[in-house]
């Protein structure tokens, strides 16, 4: 039993979705691994059986999951490469222009942000 | 498919007290339905008419039944847990077995049985041994052991601790609903139950004051966290309530649309409660 926070400003079905999502790309969950059944997604974290169905078919209608006629759901072969393209994709056309702009406001250096590990501020290099 | 329970004009005078005011509503199979009200409001009222436990005025069908003159053939299609769940104090698990068994043609003895085994409850203990978050474990390995089609639930987890009261929810979940079931809620703690919930239905009053399914809810009811230099334009729109968090101000909006809101600050989910708390607006006053 898991105690699980969600937050207000998505619904949860697409929580659960990029929960799920997550877990893909962290490898917890690998192709042809099987997803837990709607009924124990909906005990576990106390949801109603029709929010963790809608999370499950989206990922059916992304192809990243697929069902298995009496047997449940499973991960597709490609989901993780798939995934990975499309959360690159993501990534460069939304969150990179931000962290760029934040990245020129503060003065910092591209390149020396790359070169070290973690780059210590006020250090100097 | 046809509905659970619709009731049309369901009238209840206590007296010179309307207990419900010609209230009418439906709810469909394979739906979790919070019933939900403050004191008084007439949730326990509308569940005693639905069991059969009052009588009433006006249109009330229960699985095609009425509940006044068709109960025995009813009881064997619904299962109830009071609020007030009470079982003798000399009664034993197993004697509470055997009762149910006797008497309830769809008990199935082995669900109870395994249902029973993950508690600590063993068939000799007696009821009066009992914590009260025992007691209502008993109660829920006999009524989920009956392959009832509506199971009406009226503050089933009153009084338990918060162990008790997630796996309560978790069990049901698990081992009692499908889509072919139906449950009815009421109960004080909404945010114990909001993510479980299909549809909602705010009783005041006598009436309903709101009845909508959980997506309609996530459609019409949207709370806006109102960035100061948009509060003219915000309060244009007329928000049904609004309070005051960390100097901003959060405002609540019913069937205001998402693009009209989008431009006065970060759009939210409301919870619930505070859902409730807005419908419910001057019940004490």
């Amino acid at each position: 039993m898991s105690t699980i926070g969600w937050n207000d400003n998505a619904p949860i079905y697409r929580q659960l979705k990029e929960r799920v999502i997550g877990m893909m790309l962290d490898g917890v969950l690998k192709p042809g691994d099987a997803l837990p059944s709607v009924r124990q997604v909906a005990a576990d974290y106390q949801l109603n059986p029709i929010t963790v169905s809608r999370a499950y078919q989206e990922l059916v209608d992304e192809t990243l999951v697929e069902k298995r006629r009496g047997l449940g759901m499973y991960v597709t072969e490609g989901a993780r490469d798939k995934l990975l393209t499309s959360e690159r994709e993501r990534f460069l056309r939304e969150d990179w222009p931000v962290m760029l702009e934040r990245i020129r406001r503060l003065g910092l250096d591209v390149a020396t942000l790359l070169s070290t590990d973690t780059p210590a501020p006020g250090v100097a290099s | 498919m046809s509905a659970v329970i619709t009731a049309s004009g369901l009238h209840k005078q206590y007296g010179k007290r309307t207990a419900l005011d010609n209230i009418s509503f439906s709810i469909e199979p394979g739906r979790i339905v919070g019933l939900i009200g403050p004191n008084g409001s007439g949730k326990t009222t509308t569940l005693k008419a639905i069991l059969g436990l009052t009588s009433f005025d006006g249109q009330l069908s229960v699985l095609g039944m009425d509940p006044r003159q068709q109960r025995d053939a009813l009881m064997n299609e619904v299962c109830f847990i009071a609020d007030v769940a009470i079982l003798p104090k000399w009664l034993k698990v197993s004697q509470a077995i055997d009762f149910v068994e006797g008497v309830h043609p769809r008990f199935d003895r082995s669900k109870a049985e395994k249902y029973l085994a993950q508690t600590k409850l063993d068939p000799n203990m007696k009821v009066k041994a009992m914590s009260k978050g025992m007691v209502v474990q008993l109660h829920l390995a006999l009524v989920m052991a009956i392959d009832a089609r509506l199971l009406v639930l009226d503050e089933p987890t009153l009084g338990l601790d918060i162990l008790y009261r997630k796996q309560f929810y978790q069990h049901l979940l698990e081992d009692y609903f499908d889509e072919n079931k139906t449950i009815l809620i009421t109960t004080h703690q909404i945010e114990e139950v909001e993510h479980i919930l299909s549809d909602l239905m705010f009783i005041r009053d006598g009436k309903i004051a709101l009845a909508l399914s959980m997506d309609e809810v996530n459609e019409r009811f949207i709370e806006v966290m109102v960035d100061a230099a948009s509060m003219p334009a915000a309060l244009a729109l007329q928000p049904v309530s609004q309070r005051a968090v960390f100097g901003k101000t959060i405002m609540l909006f019913d069937g205001v649309s998402r693009a009209q809101l989008a431009n006065l600050g970060e759009l939210r989910t409301p919870a619930l409660a505070d859902l409730f708390v807005a419908t419910m607006k001057g019940t004490y006053a």
